[in-house]
């Protein structure tokens, strides 16, 4: 019955006036793009300016109100130490945007000039390199990022380490196809026969080209790790419990499911919706600047 | 008595650019046991028209007009009557051979599952299918039915794919672009291919193609198309002989063996067509009158030219 | 043929050593840290501060001054042997605490996996074949929120929702069929969401081939085209990135265990993470990674011989 009325076949044949830039698809997607960084740029703000609009300090521990519903003095309710809870998320966004941008440009950073390396220089050190990257890439995130906190202690910065460990070789995977294939390009060949050096190449020619995707998958990557430092500080592993965090808030919440089930609803969705955000963000610069991407927005690093 | 008359034909794709004209109010007849061609540049529109008979094109298709076969209109049909003409009424033979067969699919089965669909058995589906192999001179027969379409050459392709399409011995052939892409002697054995197939069983066959010496030695009839749109139709040898319309002219000029002299200038964008004749600013001939009103087919016999000047 | 299996092969292993050696060297990085752990756990009360007798004991004992590729090694030997050590906590066999909780952590697995498959697929094609209607929207939407939300959290909603205030299913436990319903469930959004979109795109990139096209104008049904033409090469490329995805569950099965107290390896892991048991960690580690390299070595030959083009190459 669903096939009935459908039309399956969607035809090879390229009508002549097919202009790439101007498609429907490019055109939704800056929409997207644009609606995507207001409003991330609405959270970023927030976030930077907690400091200042937060109602309460969010280590005030007030027993006596503790456990609250959403009310006029405490928007989002309390914590069962009586933290306001909206004061936690905004600290929060903080938290997880800083982190996570560090991981990104710690990861990014590693990935761009390992894979670039590899990709450029051939031979030997692009063997051991693609070795070491295919290892990285070989096991399961979650379980490596548990380890190095687990063994170096919580705090900020193993965080930080963990997550860039995990994460840096995807960037280094896409950076050394992108360098290979563009490495053969003609209009590199031409340019060192025109005499340029090594260096100049790199820079002038391969990089602008090769960071298309790689910007894409740090969009999309922003949203997966601040998924994985909310795992890990849920667990206990991550953030030092001083420090309002997303995941751990969730975490304390688990506890009062019954009585207070507001204290796992605010965070979540806070966390979801800036996935959502970094996602679809993702998806529409990878629409604009790279159609024909291979780089899959859901798969995990 | 015609098979397949077309009446009015008319497609266009909805795009978010606006709609893009591809057929404009084509009409032609092909007759029983006849070879029609349709030739004209990329983007003439041609091979739209032949899917647009089998109802294979996407769904932002606006297809307008009527396509009379044996009397059944097969723009209304709906999905379940068209799955009856194809493959056992009208078979079509796609350009690119190679595209056109599932890769992960046996050569053997991807012949035989049209038989199973016609309710035989598999086992018997599978022993006829054997027998089109071995017409089809693509080595033993058993043996490239179990192998898969990488693993044969070009040419071969191209056998099976005709193969395939007349496996349940269509009464008519819509070939798209059946040389499109091969070297000298793969064009010139699928050429004589198509001459016997098309000399056999009294089939009508619609080619469409650019190859215009195929169309030459193997068409009864043909059509020129430009910008979606007839512009002259009569006999195939005498047309191409001594042809009227000067996009025709021009185009037969092109060949080398005519003295490959270009055409200038490019096909109108089928987003906004004039509304004078559409060849008028690539024509040598054209007057002030051919910018401003669009001509009709005039008839003289059975050759017909769209232009105000011949 | 053999000899890329036996190169995949010798891969796998390297690839297990390479991750334990890199824990154990992770777990071992504060020196003495570990003659104190031990001491921890064993004699010492709470709170009570070992002395450099009892650290020099220990450390003798465990031959903790050896250099850490010599223990590494020692580990390995003894690992090759079937002796992980153990516990420091439970002061059992690793190997016997590992193999006890193994099978729910592979019914846990296997169980979300094939509901994400179940319906992931036929989710998916219906996507493909309502391009851009309603109902792709629709589930469009839904997975990409199924993607985004943290998997702990999926499941503190199914919690709230089904167990306290429906009652429907319990929190925790393990042995019959009700306890695995919710954890499956919240473990198995992620790659439901990444199968549903991945055989949607798999499934409108093929029906965009010229051979469906020409399937059809063989006379052929469309829901035959659908299934028999569409759908296997669709699934090609989705079952390579389902794989690797079951990394990815993996790594959320030892969160959700541990909301739900699912005894399996990955609530052991954390446990012992926790407790800085490393000869658990490292036994629950090398388990992990083995299944996940070791599965990924199967889909990899389930590839290689579905695609003729690389099988008859």
């Amino acid at each position: 019955m669903i096939m009935k009325s459908i039309n399956i076949t969607k035809s090879h044949l390229f009508y002549p006036h097919r202009i790439k830039w101007a498609s429907y698809h490019r055109i939704m997607a800056n929409r997207t793009v644009a609606i995507c960084l207001v409003l991330l740029a609405a959270m970023v703000f927030l976030a930077l300016i907690a400091p200042w609009i937060a109602p309460y300090d969010p280590n005030d521990i007030d027993l006596k109100a503790s456990l609250m519903s959403p009310t006029t003095e405490h928007w989002l309710g309390t914590d069962h130490l009586g933290r306001d809870i909206l004061s936690r998320l905004l600290y929060g966004a903080t938290t997880s945007f800083s982190i996570a941008i560090s991981v990104v440009i710690f990861a990014l950073t590693m990935g761009i000039i390992l894979g670039g390396a590899a990709g450029y220089f051939s031979g030997i050190p692009d063997d051991i390199i693609s070795r070491v990257i295919d290892l990285f890439l070989s096991f399961p995130s979650m379980i490596f990022a548990l380890a190095i906190v687990g063994a170096l202690g919580s705090s900020v910065l193993n965080l930080i380490l963990a997550l860039s460990l995990v994460h840096w070789a995807s960037y280094a995977r896409l950076m050394r196809g992108q360098v290979l294939s563009i490495k053969s390009n003609d209009y590199v060949s031409s340019a060192r026969v025109m005499g340029a050096s090594d260096c100049r190449i790199l820079v002038k020619h391969i990089l602008p080209n090769a960071l298309s995707p790689v910007i894409v998958l740090a969009t999309l990557d922003m949203g997966h790790v601040i998924l994985s430092a909310a795992a890990l500080s849920f667990l206990g592993l991550g953030i030092p419990p001083s420090i309002p965090e997303w995941g751990s808030m969730l975490n304390a919440g688990k506890e009062f499911m019954r009585t207070a089930p507001y204290l796992t609803l605010f965070p979540g969705m806070a966390i979801t919706m800036t996935v959502v955000l970094f996602s679809l963000l993702g998806d529409g610069f990878r629409e604009i600047l790279d159609p024909e991407s291979e780089v899959n927005g859901l798969v995990a690093s | 008595m015609s098979l397949l008359e077309v009446k009015d034909l008319d497609v266009g794709f909805e795009t978010k650019m606006g709609t893009v004209k591809a057929v404009n109010n084509v009409s032609f007849q092909i007759d029983k046991g006849e070879t029609f061609g349709l030739i004209g540049e990329s983007g003439s529109g041609k091979s739209v028209i032949g899917m647009s008979l089998l109802r294979l094109l996407p769904r932002n298709a606006i297809v307008k007009g009527k396509a009379l076969f044996d009397g059944s209109d097969l723009l209304a049909a709906n999905e379940n009557e068209m799955q009856k003409f194809r493959g056992e009424r009208i078979a079509f033979i796609p350009q690119n051979p190679t595209a056109s067969l599932n890769p992960l699919m046996k050569n053997g089965l991807q012949l035989s599952e049209v038989f199973e669909q016609k309710g035989h058995t598999r086992r018997d589906s599978w022993n006829q299918a054997l027998e089109v192999f071995g017409r089809l001179l693509i080595g033993q027969p058993a043996t490239s039915a179990s192998k898969y379409p990488h693993q044969l050459s070009g040419g071969m392709r191209q056998r099976l794919i005709a193969g395939i399409s007349m496996s349940l011995e269509p009464q008519m052939v819509i070939a798209d672009e059946p040389t499109k892409g091969l070297d000298s002697l793969t064009r010139r054995s699928t050429i004589e291919f198509f001459r016997q197939l098309e000399g056999e069983h009294d089939r009508s066959m619609l080619l469409i193609t650019h190859d215009l010496d195929l169309a030459y030695e193997i068409c009864d009839r043909l059509a020129v198309l430009y910008a979606g749109e007839i512009v002259e139709m009569g006999p195939a040898q005498k047309l191409m002989d001594d042809p009227e319309h000067p996009y025709t002219r021009g185009l037969l000029k092109s060949l080398p063996k005519n003295g490959l002299v270009p055409l200038e200038g490019s096909s109108p964008s089928l987003l906004g067509l004039p509304k004078g004749c559409f060849f008028s600013e690539r024509c040598e001939i054209h007057k002030q009158d051919c910018m401003n009103r669009h001509p009709q087919l005039n008839q003289n016999g059975g050759w017909m030219t769209r232009c105000l000047l011949t | 043929m053999l000899r890329y299996l036996s190169k995949r092969l010798a891969y796998m292993v390297a690839t297990v050593l390479a991750v334990c050696a890199l824990t154990f060297f992770l777990m071992n990085i504060i020196p003495g840290g570990t003659a104190e752990l031990i001491l921890k756990h064993t004699v010492l009360e709470l709170e009570e501060i070992p002395t450099d007798e009892q650290i020099a004991e220990i450390s003798s004992q465990y031959n903790l001054h050896d250099p850490l590729y010599v223990q590494f090694g020692r580990w390995l030997a003894n690992a090759l042997h079937g002796d992980l050590g153990d516990s420091y906590i439970q002061k059992k066999p690793v190997s016997y605490l590992l193999l006890l909780r193994l099978p729910a952590t592979i019914m846990l697995a296997f169980t979300a996996m094939s509901i994400a498959i179940l319906i992931g697929i036929p989710l998916g094609i219906l996507c493909a074949v309502r391009e851009n209607r309603f109902t792709d929207y629709l589930l469009r939407i839904v997975t990409l929120i199924g993607v985004s939300m943290p998997g702990f959290w999926l499941a503190l909603l199914l919690i709230l929702f089904f167990s306290v205030t429906l009652k429907l299913f319990p929190v925790a436990g393990y042995g019959e069929l009700k306890y695995l319903v919710l954890p499956a469930v919240a473990l198995s959004a992620h790659s439901l969401a990444l199968t549903l979109r991945m055989v949607r795109t798999g499934m409108l990139e093929v029906m965009g081939q010229p051979y469906i096209a020409f399937a059809v104008s063989k006379g052929l049904s469309a829901r035959y085209v659908i299934l028999r033409h569409a759908l296997k090469n669709a699934l090609l490329p989705t079952i390579t990135v389902l794989g690797m995805s079951l990394g990815h569950m993996l790594g959320g099965a030892v969160v959700i265990e541990s909301i739900f107290s699912w005894p399996g390896v990955g609530s052991l892991l954390v446990d012992a993470i926790s407790g800085r048991d490393i000869p658990l960690v490292l036994g629950c580690v090398l388990t992990i990674v083995g299944v996940f390299v070791t599965i990924n070595l199967l889909v990899d030959l389930v590839y290689t011989y579905l695609d003729p083009r690389i099988r008859y190459g």
